[in-house]
């Protein structure tokens, strides 16, 4: 089944095209770029001459990986580059392993600290045993506002395992020379290299002047002579020992030394009125930095500073001979450090320590310790810094033009008669997964709450209101290894929901794999809808091909057929009384080890984006064409909202009755509808009411239709209808 | 070309914040003024955090441009709006505006440009009463906050063109005049962009005229509008206080079209003591009595159903909606599924016991937009005579009865509880199994009534209160 529907998605695939961002990575020497951050990076790889790249997608760097995936012709295959989107963040890492021996250059990226945490296996080996060729780890970093994720520091895996990490300024040009220098760092020090973006740094557009792009000595067209063998590049004793001494007596220093020769970090100097005091931030805050000195009257528009600044885009490790020049001769410096817990603070307040250096170091004293680093956020640490610590004049200033801010900020929030709805991320339209949540809602009202194990993608929405019926998330893929001692401990089976991207991902092998060979009584719902669909429509392995086009098809279900996995029921999600009867008849069979439920239908965003155009064009061509939508008849409609408690689609909305005597609004279907039928469906499941109807137009029907038709109309007019 | 309040030295980029909701073309709009900023010629940078928008999640995006072609030096742009340093805020949904300045971000410095239609969230969605927050001091917090509030009435302004939403805020934006970009220039971002080019150069030019003309939307009418009784009911309307007539002639229009004239003057008749009971001058209990009296009489049984659903106007209306003309063939899926209940009411109550006890309801998908089923639906309405003796009709009755005797008992004591109780009737709402329930709440309620108004009046105003609490506002009610 899942075979024949991922074959048609195949042939159907190309609904985005990327030809102008293709462009945008085969400028030449001297052109002009102008684009989004992530692509700027990517530019950098191909200008540093990369022989591999490799990643995982998740947001905010899958841009680098779909572009590349659609430049087979223009860029992969001329420059002999081999590209790969990896089945996991660890397979992405494993490509590493290229540049231990052989002197090729190669990058992987993925979303952190998520996939970091996947890619640890790789990365600590890969750490230990050092690199020849420069190696790159492109981090996404989603961190603040709009993350999706827990919210953690990079840092830790930087320091865990001696690895350089790169936090950029973020000025276009700057952060793809730094991204170039990445590779040298790398190939100083013998390390791989993190280069990590922030979520906004990703998404930023700006410009940088071109280079040409680099084919790499060794490639896929112009492949190493002969494979090498070295026992030291294995990490078992004695070699492990040695590499440990290595990362810290010889490659760290190596980085260091590069920085210092190369102005990795930078110091961008005040006045002399002000040069008892200092700032000391991460590339990445640098721009915030300098706009809550500018709020403060210590900053013009351009960058030029009264306070001095030391800029520091490598983070780690730190380069401590600058940081000790920076801080003699200053009473004090201010760490702006995004992240906790505060590593570069503690680090450089024992340089001074160490040093004897009377500088007085603040940092989470007058910052807060977790959170984002935002303008505002930054504007009253640094204000509190140079009230404390500046001359009386820029104490002054600094403090009255913060209060006025300050002031003006309340004036205007205290206008608000309350806080704003809540607008948490739900189900698109049309979402197949989301009857499965109301499945479950209907069916613990049927039979009791049970637990359920959610796991990371769009499922997990199911959490959120208007269901609230997922219990706990521990990690992609892990929603079935999740409940392993759940299960005996509660009176119900306990159900693990699953999307295709986290099944094979680390679902098949830790969740399947593990429930089957322990014996587990547990029930599996596999959200097969053909996409890694919330990181923005993806391809898995059961999607039908590969981001490069190539077809290529795995299917879950002789997956679980092949290790013995026995009750395995389809289900039509759009159905919503098949899917509650085939979930009651997988909870009801207690004893029959692991139920897998697979509903199958194409996730509705990647369907829409496929079938609007086609039925568009074919209206146009004048081919019969159904154009169809749900409704409420408002009459009908008594205004208690039951449908909405287990739809949560975003047309099905709320609309003020006409009816005074109606005290509540009528339900409403807008028409951003794609008639999936989920709200006929659940005024029948749960016999709700009789209010919604499905309406479908027929335009260009064939004159036997119309034909048809008109009589239907005149018989319907003879009965009174208009 | 707009004019610019230029200073001699320009101290800082202008800033803008785009509040909107996934789905609603904010990164496109963005990519106009990136893309319109560079043909211009000024240094710009634009950032956003999608996230995990998806449909229905609130998104920002952030542009900062330096008001002066080709500077000295290189501006330093940053990612994130600030508090008394934002000259723009565009919201495409009205709490987006009340957000940004929840977040401190909107104060006298910045022009608010808001989208006046709501797009409830899921939280005001889930109440079983009335969710929905009152955005009429939102928008007086706006205006007040901010330093111009600019309100775009997207359905007003795109009547009768494929507009969308984002292009008439990229108009307005121009219009509003604080960025230095020409319309000319934006027009080419939109061409250049290739999506939907003549739609949006459309939208663009409306967006762009409101914010010039500054014209505020016009205020929504919020009047009741009651149907009138008809003449031979105008003396027995008038024997009833002056507050309630509309309401009561609203009622009784009501049931003349759902039963008879009989009925309604039954409506009446019950309203009467109801009436003497209400000792209040504002006669606000008279009031939401005939309300709820003249909705709960009209229970929505198969019958009533089948009348609403052949209402003659109904396809017509359904054509409205898929924009489709009427000699386009039309069908129309009613979704069915009576249960022994929904049966009952055409079933006399002698007879209830023939109907059979289906567990799930008869589910039937009727085809109400063809002449058969049409037809269908009209035989069941004009059973409507049947409907007296019906069983579901008489425990409906019943019910009634019980519950305005409770109002009148405790009118008796207390006007304020009697208001309440007779907001109870909200539990009689809804069809199945929703109905159900709140039915047989009241009933254990009432059967207890009488001796606990004596007994226990506090304990029971406070119960009736929870109890109207929970129906307008539980979350997993129904």
């Amino acid at each position: 089944m899942d075979g024949g529907t991922a074959l048609a998605r195949v042939t159907n695939s190309g609904e985005r095209s990327f030809t102008k961002e293709i462009q945008k990575l085969t400028l030449g020497a001297g052109e002009e770029f102008h684009g989004e951050g992530i692509l700027a990076v990517t530019k950098a790889l191909l200008q540093s001459g990369v022989s591999y790249v490799g990643g995982y997608p998740g947001a905010p760097m899958s841009h680098l990986i779909d572009v590349l995936a659609e430049a087979s012709d223009e860029i992969l295959e001329p420059m002999g580059i081999t590209y790969e989107q990896s089945a996991s963040e660890a397979g992405a890492a494993s490509l590493l392993s290229a540049s231990i021996h052989y002197p090729m250059r190669g990058a992987v990226t993925w979303k952190s600290v998520v996939g970091t945490n996947v890619a640890s296996d790789a990365l600590s080996n890969l750490a230990s045993t050092g690199v020849t060729g420069g190696s790159l780890i492109i981090l996404g970093d989603d961190y603040g506002e709009g993350s999706s994720i827990m919210q953690e520091r990079t840092y830790t895996f930087a320091m865990k395992s001696a690895i350089p990490l790169i936090d950029p300024r973020y000025d276009m040009a700057r952060m793809v020379e730094l991204t170039e220098h990445c590779f040298g760092i790398s190939e100083a020090s013998n390390m791989p290299v993190f280069l990590n973006m922030r979520i906004r740094a990703c998404h930023l557009t700006g410009s940088f002047t071109a280079k040409d792009n680099k084919i790499a000595e060794f490639n896929a067209n112009n492949p190493i002579p002969e494979q090498k063998y070295d026992v030291t590049k294995i990490v078992l004793p004695p070699a492990s020992y040695q590499h440990e001494v290595a990362k810290f007596e010889e490659r760290l220093p190596a980085a260091v030394n590069y920085a210092k020769e190369h102005s990795i970090n930078e110091l961008f100097a005040g006045n002399s009125t002000n040069e008892k005091v200092g700032i000391i931030t991460q590339g990445g805050t640098y721009t915030v930095v300098l706009r809550a000195l500018r709020r403060l009257g210590a900053a013009d528009a351009f960058g030029n500073s009264d306070i001095s600044i030391y800029c520091m885009n490598m983070v780690y490790p730190l380069v401590n001979h600058e940081v000790i020049q920076f801080m003699s001769g200053k009473d004090s410096v201010l760490i702006v450090e995004e992240g906790n817990p505060n590593f570069i603070e503690t680090q450089i307040a024992e340089i001074a320590h160490t040093n004897q250096i009377k500088c007085r170091v603040h940092g989470k004293d007058m910052l807060p310790m977790a959170g984002e680093y935002v303008s505002n956020v930054v504007r009253e640490g640094v204000a509190q810094y140079l009230a404390e610590e500046g001359t009386p004049e820029v104490s002054k200033r600094a403090l009255d033009l913060n209060a006025d801010i300050v002031a003006k900020t309340k004036e205007a929030q205290s206008y608000l008669p309350g806080p704003m709805p809540p607008r948490p991320p739900s189900f698109c339209t049309g979402c197949p997964e989301r009857p499965v949540m109301t499945a479950l809602k209907l069916l613990m009202k049927e039979r009791g709450k049970f637990h359920i194990s959610m796991d990371i993608g769009c499922n997990l929405f199911g959490s959120l209101p208007p269901f609230n019926v997922g219990n706990t998330v521990l990690g992609y893929g892990l929603s079935l290894a999740s409940s392993g001692a759940i299960g005996p401990a509660l009176d119900q089976p306990n159900v693990a929901v699953m999307g295709d991207g986290g099944f094979w991902h680390n679902g098949f092998t830790s969740g399947v794999v593990n429930t089957q060979w322990n014996k587990y009584d547990a029930v599996l719902v596999i959200l097969d809808n053909g996409y890694a669909a919330a990181t923005g429509q993806h391809k898995v392995p059961s999607t039908g091909a590969t981001p490069r086009g190539i077809e290529s098809l795995l299917s879950i279900e002789s997956a679980l057929k092949g290790i013995g996995v026995k009750w395995i029921k389809h289900v039509d999600s759009y159905s919503l009384e098949n899917t509650i009867d085939v979930l009651r008849e997988a909870m009801d069979a207690r004893g029959e080890g692991l139920r897998v439920v697979l509903s199958n239908n194409e996730c509705m965003l990647a369907r829409q984006r496929r079938e609007k155009p086609a039925k568009a064009a074919a209206l146009k061509a004048g081919q019969r064409v159904i154009h169809e939508k749900f409704g409420v008849d408002e009459e009908v409609c008594t205004g208690d909202h039951s449908c909405m408690r287990l739809s949560g689609c975003p047309s099905l909305t709320l609309k003020q009755s006409a009816d005074p005597l109606k005290e509540t609004p009528v339900a409403n279907v807008d028409e951003t509808c794609v008639a999936c039928g989920n709200c006929g469906e659940v005024a029948h499941a749960a016999q709700l009411c009789p209010s919604f109807y499905k309406a479908e137009a027929v335009q260009n029907a064939g004159a036997f239709r119309q034909f048809a038709s008109s009589i239907n109309r005149s018989l319907l007019a003879m009965m009174g209808a208009k | 070309m707009n004019e610019l309040k230029q200073t001699s030295i320009i101290d800082r980029p202008i800033c803008l914040l785009l509040g909107a909701l996934g789905g609603q073309g904010g990164g496109v709009l963005i990519d106009w003024l990136v893309d319109a900023a560079k043909r211009a010629g000024y240094p710009a940078q634009a950032t956003s955090t999608p996230g995990v928008a998806q449909r229905t999640g609130a998104t920002t995006y952030y542009f900062e441009l330096f008001p002066e072609k080709n500077p000295a030096g290189s501006p330093i742009f940053t990612f994130f709006p600030a508090s008394g340093d934002l000259d723009l805020m565009i919201a495409m949904e009205p709490t987006e505006a009340g957000r940004a300045i929840e977040r401190g971000f909107v104060t006298d410095c910045t022009t608010v440009i808001s989208a006046t239609e709501r797009v409830y969230s899921t939280a005001e969605k889930v109440s079983a009463g009335d969710g929905r927050i009152d955005v009429a001091p939102i928008i007086e917090a706006i205006d007040k906050a901010s330093k111009e509030l600019i309100q775009l009435d997207m359905a007003e302004l795109s009547a009768g063109t494929a507009a969308r939403g984002n292009a008439i805020a990229f108009g307005a934006v121009i219009g509003s005049g604080i960025l230095p970009l020409t319309a000319d220039e934006c027009r080419a971002s939109i061409a250049a962009k290739g999506v939907a080019v003549e739609s949006n150069l459309a939208g663009f030019d409306i967006g762009l005229k409101a914010a010039q003309d500054g014209t505020k939307p016009g205020k929504q009418g919020t009047d009741t509008l009651y149907n009138a009784a008809p003449d031979a009911f105008i003396s027995a309307i008038a024997e009833f206080p002056a507050a309630p007539r509309g309401i009561i002639g609203h009622g009784i229009a009501r049931l003349i079209d759902y039963q008879n004239d009989a009925y309604a003057r039954t409506y009446l008749e019950r309203l009467k003591p109801i009436a003497a009971a209400d000792s209040d001058e504002s006669k606000k209990l008279t009031g939401e009595v005939a309300r709820h009296l003249a909705r709960w009489m009209s229970f929505e049984d198969v019958i009533r159903v089948a009348q609403l659903k052949t209402r003659p106007n109904r396809l017509a209306r359904i054509r409205d909606e898929l924009k489709v003309d009427a000699s386009t063939p039309l069908v129309v899926t009613d979704y069915f599924k009576p249960g022994r209940d929904e049966m009952l009411s055409v079933v006399p109550k002698a007879f209830s016991w023939l109907v059979p006890n289906l567990k799930n309801g008869m589910a039937v998908h009727m085809k109400t937009g063809s002449a058969f089923g049409y037809a269908m639906l009209k035989f069941m309405a004009a059973l409507k005579p049947l409907r007296a003796r019906s069983a579901q009709n008489s425990e409906e009755q019943a019910a009634i009865e019980q519950w305005l005797s409770a109002v009148i008992q405790a009118a008796a004591s207390d006007n304020y509880l009697a208001c309440q109780t007779a907001n109870l009737a909200i539990m009689a709402r809804g069809y199945g199994r929703v109905r159900k329930t709140g039915l047989e709440k009241l009933k254990a309620l009432f059967s207890t009534w009488e001796n606990r108004l004596a007994s226990d009046h506090a304990g029971l105003a406070a119960e009736v209160d929870q109890l109207i609490l929970l129906a307008n506002s539980n979350p997993d009610a129904g």
